[in-house]
Formats: C-alpha cells, structure tokens, sequence
C-alpha cells in the first residue's frame, strides 16, 4: 500500500463522524486537563483507559492520542496566565509567558503557542506520514537482540533523563523490571512469585499499575494539598500576535518543530525534555539573551512547539516497533493490547485503519486544537473553579470501576489502591512513577527478547555484538554513559537547581542553557522526562540528595 | 419484641434459601428456567469471545432464556475454570473452553482444577495448526527442514505463539518421538511468529491456521510445511504430517468447546449438548464461527470428554518441557 492510498484510507477513518466525535472528545478533555493542575495527561488517560475497551481500536487510540497532545495546548493556559503549569512539559512556558502577562501581553502568549503548537504538531504529523512506514519496513527484521538493545536503551534513557537522583530514577526502574517478572514465566510456562494465586499467572496487571501510581497516587496527593488556586479576572485582548511577535518567533517554531520531533522519537524524551532543550536553544542563539525571563517571545513559541511536536513524534516507536517511548504512549500501548491488537512492525499491514487513522485523526485534532485555543482561551480559564474534591472523588470511582471491567477480577482493584498509596508514598519521598511503569512494560519484552536472543545464540552473548544493529545500540549506550559518567559533576549542580522551587526563578534557564551545550547527546535534560504532570506544582523543597556541593 | 424480630428474621432467611432451592436448577424437566452465564476465558473480541456470543444468541432463541457472556480473562483460562468449578453444577453457569491449553494448565501448574472438575459439553470450532516457514527460505518441504536440524542441532529455531500451548508441546513431542533437534521459540501470539518468521529472525514457526494467520499464507509470504491435522484440509494447499511419515503429529489442533461444572445433571448436559448439534448447522452461527472451523460432523459431550482424556494423555510428558 503506497502512502498515498495509507492516507486517504487514514482520513477515511478519521473522517467518520463517530472517530470526528472521539477526536473532538479527545482534544476538549486533554485541554481541560492541561488546564487543571494536578491531573496531567497520564493519570487522565490511566483513569480513562478502561472506558475504551468497548470501543473500536482506532477510535479508542484517536481518544487517547487527542487527549495527549490536547493536553500539550491546555497546560499552556495556566502557565501563562497563573504561572502554574497545567501539565509538566509547559513548566519552560511560565518563564516568559507569565512575564508576558504581566506586561499586558498574554493575548499574544496565548496566540503565538497555540499557533507555534499547530505547526509543531502538524509538521510532526507530517513527519510521521512520511517517517513511520519505512521504520516499520525495517522494523520487520528486528529479532530479539535489537528488542533487547532497544528496550535496555529506553530504559537508560529514561533513568538518565529523569528528575534528580539518577540512583533513585535506576531504584524505580530495577523495581519495575523485577515486578514485571511476576507470573509465568515468557519461555518455561512456570509460574513465579504467584503464591497460587491464579489472578497473579499472567503477572500484575499493568492498567491497574498504572492507575494507581499515576491516577490513584495523583489524586491522593493533590486531595493533601490546600493551596487554593486563584481564578483569573484579567482579561485576555489581542490573541493574535502582531506582526513583530510572528518575526521574531517564526525561527523559534521552526527549530522548536525539528528539535520537538527528534527528542519525541527518542525512548524516554518527549514532553518536558523537548521544551526544555528548545528553550536553551533558544536561549543560546538570541542576540541578547537577557530578554529570556522577561517576557521573550520566543521563549513561549519555541518550548510550546517542541512539546507539541514531541508528544506527536513519541508515537513513531509505538506505531512502527511496538516498544513506547514514554509513560502516556506505554498506557496507549496497553489499550492496544487489551484490544487484542499487538502494535509491532506488523500493525500497518495487519491493522492499518488504526496506523493511518490515528495519523490522520491528528492532522483533524491539531487544527480543532487551534479552533478551540485561540477563542475558547477564557472559559477554560473559568474551569479552575472546580473544586479538586469533588473531582477526586469521581476520579476514584470512575478508577475502580474501570479496573474491575478489565477482567472482572475484584484483585485487580487492591492491585490499584496497593500501587495508588505507593505512588503516592513516592511522590512524597521524591521518587518518580515514570521510570518504574516503562520498566514494568519494557521489562517482559526484554526478559523474553533476551531469552530469545540466548536461544538463538545457544547461550552466548556474542549475539548482542555481532548483530550491527543490536551491537550499534550498545555502543550508544555506552556513549551515553560515558558522557553523563564525564559530566556528572556539571549534571549534579544542574539537578541540584532544576526542581519545582527552582524552575520558578528565571536565574535558571542560564544553568538550563549550560546544560544544553554541556550533555551533547540530547540536548539539554532537566525534569521529569515521561511527560508527565508528576512535578507539575510540588512545592516540595529542594531534594536532599539533589547534591549542591 | 427482641425475640419477635429473631423470629421474624429467621423466618425471613428461611424463606430465603426455600426460595433459593426452589430456584433454578431443582427440576431438570424445566432447564432452563433462568438465565444462563457463560464465561470466556479470553477477551472480549476475541475468537473464542466471538464464538461464545454467537451460541449465546443462538441458544437464547432456542431455549428462551438470556445468556450472559462475561469475559473472564486470566491464567490462560484458569481463572475461568476456577470461577466454573466454584459455581453449582445446576447447568446455569458454563464456559467456553480450549484445549488442549485448559488440559496443559493442571499438568504444568496448580491451577486448583483438573479435568475431573469438568463435564465437557460439546465442540463449537476446532483450529489446526501448521509448521511454516517464511516463502525466502530455502526449505521447500518438511523433510529438508528436519534434515538440516538433524545435521546442525541448535541450528532450526521453530517459533510458537506461546510458551505452554499445544505448539511448543508439539513441537517437543517432534523432538522426543522422531529425534529431530529443535529449539522451541516462543513468542507473545501468532503475529509476533509472524513476525519474526518474516524478518527471519526464526527458521520456521508453528501455529494456529486462524484467520490472522490464512491472509499470510493465502497472500504466499508463508510457505505451509505440514499440517498437524489427521486429513488434509480443503482450505490449505498443504500435506499433513502423516502423510510424510510422521503420524504421531495430529495433536496439535485447538479445540474450542463449552463445558460445565462436574456434577450437571445428565438431562441438563444433553439439553444443552442437543441444542450445540443444531446450532452448529445453523447458518448464522455457522457463518459467526466461521464454516472452515466448525467441524463437519457434530462433537458431542462423550467424544469431547475423549478428546479431554486423549489430550492428558499426549502431553503429560512433555508438558514440562
């Protein structure tokens, strides 16, 4: 099937009026909850996921996917206008968007991100027409030596671009990897650490993971926080940006759009490691960096593209290899699965109304974003008077009944509430879900590809060298660790600055920028790198180990 | 007054479990008088889940009661069978079944069940299997593939959908019984084989002629060696394992079936076994079940329990690899 006739059968799909419902859905609920602080967009889609069970499988990933990068443009509002980010990946936008309100100008703030998110996530789209065949071409003769080099490199990478303590982000993650060895085992058929227990033999349940470390954790800890949020009374004028605002960004959007899809691709990016990383470029090409802080306005257009384009770009490694590139594309995953529909190198052949649906459901969602961002911007705002009990108690219920309905299995709902009051015990000791949930997914394809691999080899290690790809992978990860090994020190005293507290002082984005010229393999790293509202407005102070020596 | 109220709620929870005895179940003569539930051990969407709707609603007009479908997915179906044997062996709680994986189950694992827990019914499908290999490779038929792997042991890998299904164990039988050396891969699903066969990252792959496998095989990216059926199929361009001399190798076939909790009175079982006879000539649930896997003559409760029997028998070797 050329790519011609892969879209036209995509806006086939996309075009029916029940999957325009669900993208309509999908936008409008990720803006509301870009806007409502708290509830990013992986807790929004563990909570929803089982609602999608009984819906048709493209429709269900068009929802989902709307959500996520609808929730790129909501997060933004908040950030400019209360300088509190929505959702993680719009912390950068609070630096000179909230400046710009100050000044009068957040119209423009407002105007210039929803426009620079449409060319970020419309190019990014476009990227992934053109991009995701031939990677799923390729991806065919993959074996288990390349999913073993695959998923150990997103592995890395997320614990390497995690917040702070890069041994807490490898505790999660060793963590997951040693849950996801629960139930019987991928090569022998035994069963291990089930106890008997019948409900355990095909392992925890990930969706109940999931929703209980993001969905329930996050509501626990928001239902423990009292700051109130102060509803805006100033009113937005001049959303269309001048003339000189389209000058001066046109640049910012165009590498935001580049650099956003790059890092999305890569395992662990996305979200807030792309608007970060725009940001300190940004930053390092003006002319007179001074105006960052103060109001620039390419600093709100470059980091706002670059999350949009990212979170677009993230679904390349899902859609073409079945491995996700971060925690909102691991819970996607899941409902592929729960569909019955493996992604994988495959799925453009074997499901292609879901592979050219979903893409061309986002060129709709992008342009329905900005339909509803450039006017709608005010009764958004009005949505942060909903009192966050009232929502956390539906939150809970919608949570355990949904659980329920995955396999009528009653264990599946404490699996929740066990890993809810975890993740909520995390969130407080400053440890992250992100990396332990892409370890728990990635870690069956790696214990199996692995295996595999040791199988196909009769036991020797050879196999992950030999192979140039496998073997090209790992000299990558070696690379990196070297990199983050030689920079350490630098790294350290730019962790040490990048928490919550910090990201609220302009002073940072001068470590930010540092970093971007210091770690030369991605660009610059910082917070949490999953995309998700983990960090969104802890007002934790500084972490102990964060090590200001 | 306390007394009154013992009283009154003694007589209460009396009348309650009279009622509850006089409910379903008590009087065969009447079966069905309430509302069946059939369990899947499979998702919802599924074949199997496919399968149970369809004689769901075929037995609803037959026998005028509802049928609930509810999915119960889970320990390759012991969930399912746990839930089943747990339930009264009155005829208003069935599951679908598949074998021979609910037989493998009890022989690798506790699973709390075995197959003197379950009165077998009757047969809905029966899906062969296949060993394939991708149309680049240069083995043309079985007997070059097994020459390789008797000359070069470690080198022929054959891919399987599971880790303990009937594949990976037919697979080891090939070993034991003809001494052919082959490394069993197993893989998360038909598409994973499919996968990998086609990427030739394994030598050949063993699995389920399904309707996610045919397009495949129709479209000729995979070259069909054999097929674990006793008689060559209609369907498939392909010789059987028996017929190039291996006639041990027909036990591979999955065989969808619905069954009861031991203990269903006899009259309840053949009601419901009759009624799966006439379903399976009914056009509409032939065309939902697909007509290539419904089996020509109708399996009944006896030869089900047989196949049951035959299949402990087969793979209690071998189960445990």
């Amino acid at each position: 099937m050329g790519l011609l006739d892969g879209v036209s059968q995509g806006f086939a799909v996309a075009l029916d009026p029940v999957n325009l419902l669900y993208v309509f859905l999908g936008v409008l609920i990720g803006t509301v909850i870009g806007v409502l602080p708290g509830l990013g967009p992986t807790a929004t889609i563990a909570l929803l996921l089982p609602l999608t069970y009984e819906i048709e499988p493209a429709t269900a990933v068009i929802l989902l996917a709307g959500i996520y990068y609808g929730s790129m443009y909501g997060g933004t509002i908040t950030s400019v206008l209360l300088r509190l980010p929505g959702e993680a990946a719009s912390v950068v936008t609070t630096f000179d968007g909230y400046q710009m309100a100050k000044q009068g100008r957040a119209g423009p703030a407002l105007g210039i991100a929803a426009i620079g998110s449409f060319i970020g996530g419309t190019l990014a789209v476009v990227g992934l027409t053109l991009l995701a065949p031939s990677l799923a071409s390729l991806a065919v003769s993959f074996g288990p030596p390349e999913y073993v080099a695959l998923t150990v490199l997103g592995i890395l990478l997320v614990t390497y671009l995690g917040t702070g303590s890069a041994l807490k982000s490898l505790s999660m993650a060793a963590l997951g990897l040693l849950l996801s060895t629960v139930g019987q085992d991928p090569i022998t058929g035994t069963t291990r650490f089930t106890f008997g227990e019948v409900s355990l033999f095909d392992g925890l349940d990930f969706v109940a993971v999931a929703m209980g470390l993001f969905g329930v954790g996050e509501i626990l800890h928001n239902l423990e926080k009292t700051d109130k949020v102060q509803a805006v009374t100033q009113k937005i004028k001049n959303i269309w940006p001048s003339r000189k605002d389209f000058r001066d960004s046109t640049g910012a959007i165009g590498r935001g759009s580049v650099l956003g899809f790059v890092i999305g691709v890569l395992p662990g990016g996305g979200g807030v490691v792309s608007s970060l990383a725009s940001y300190a470029m940004e930053k390092r090409r003006a002319k007179d960096p001074t105006r960052f802080g103060k109001g620039a306005i390419e600093g709100v257009a470059g980091p706002e593209t670059a999350n949009n384009a990212s979170s677009t770009s993230a679904f390349v490694p899902l859609l073409t290899l079945g491995i996700p590139a971060n925690v909102v594309l691991a819970l996607i995953f899941g409902a592929l699965l729960v569909q019955g529909i493996t992604p994988g190198p495959q799925l453009i052949e074997q499901h292609p109304d879901v592979f050219w649906g979903v893409i061309a459901s986002m060129y709709i969602g992008n342009l329905m974003l900005l339909a509803l961002n450039l006017p709608l911007v005010g009764v958004f705002v009005q949505m942060l008077r909903v009192r966050a009990g009232i929502l956390a108690a539906f939150a809970l219920l919608v949570t355990m009944a949904g659980v329920f309905s995955i396999n009528n299995d009653a264990f599946d709902m404490w699996v929740v509430l066990g890993f809810g009051v975890l993740g909520w015990l995390m969130k407080k000791t400053g440890f992250e879900p992100g990396p332990l949930v892409l370890a728990f997914v990635l870690g069956p394809i790696l214990e199996r590809a692995f295996r595999q691999s040791m199988l196909l080899s009769g036991g020797s290690l050879d196999i992950f060298v030999i192979r140039p790809l496998s073997g090209g992978i790992f000299l990558l990860m070696a690379v990196i660790v070297v990199v983050s090994v030689l920079t350490a020190r630098r790294r350290r005293r730019v962790f040490g600055r990048v928490d919550a507290e910090a990201v609220r002082t302009a002073d940072l984005a001068a470590d930010l920028a540092s970093a971007g010229r210091g770690s030369s393999v991605l660009g610059s790293s910082g917070l949490d790198s999953s995309g998700v509202g983990t960090r969104d407005h802890d007002t934790d102070p500084r972490r102990p180990n964060s090590g200001e020596s | 007054m306390n007394r009154l109220r013992l009283f009154a709620a003694v007589l209460a929870a009396g009348l309650l479990a009279a009622a509850c005895g006089q409910g379903p179940g008590s009087s065969t003569d009447s079966y069905p008088s309430d509302q069946i539930r059939l369990i899947v051990p499979y998702t919802a969407g599924g074949p199997t889940d496919i399968a149970a709707r369809a004689l769901g609603r075929y037995v609803e007009g037959r026998l005028g009661q509802t049928v609930v479908v509810e999915n119960k997915p889970g320990g390759s179906g012991a969930a399912t069978y746990q839930e089943l044997i747990a339930s009264e062996p009155d005829g208003y709680t069935l599951s679908m079944t598949a074998l021979p994986t609910a037989v493998l189950n009890y022989l690798v694992n506790d699973v709390g069940y075995t197959r003197a827990d379950l009165a077998p019914v009757g047969v809905a499908t029966q899906v062969p299997s296949a060993l394939v290999v991708s149309s680049t490779s240069p083995y043309t038929d079985l007997e070059a593939l097994f020459a390789d792997a008797r000359a070069n042991p470690q080198k022929v890998t054959v891919g399987t959908p599971g880790a303990t299904n009937t594949h990976a164990a037919e697979t080891r039988r090939i070993t034991r019984l003809y001494r052919v050396p082959l490394t069993v891969l197993p893989f998360n699903g038909n598409s994973e084989v499919q996968t990998a066969l086609l990427g030739g990252n394994t030598t050949a792959g063993f699995v389920n002629v399904s309707q996610d496998m045919l397009p495949a095989i129709e479209s000729g990216s995979l070259r069909v060696l054999a097929v674990g059926t006793a008689e060559r199929l209609d369907y498939l361009d392909a010789p059987t394992f028996a017929e190039q001399g291996y006639p041990e190798l027909t036990q591979s076939t999955t065989t969808f079936g619905v069954i009861a909790p031991a203990g269903t009175p006899d009259a309840v079982i053949s009601r419901l076994e009759e009624t799966m006879r006439s379903a399976s000539t009914d056009p509409e649930v032939v065309a939902a079940l697909d007509a290539r896997y419904v089996p020509e003559q109708f399996i009944g409760s006896a030869e089900l329990g047989r196949i049951m029997a035959g299949t402990e028998e087969t793979f209690r070797d071998v189960a445990n690899g």
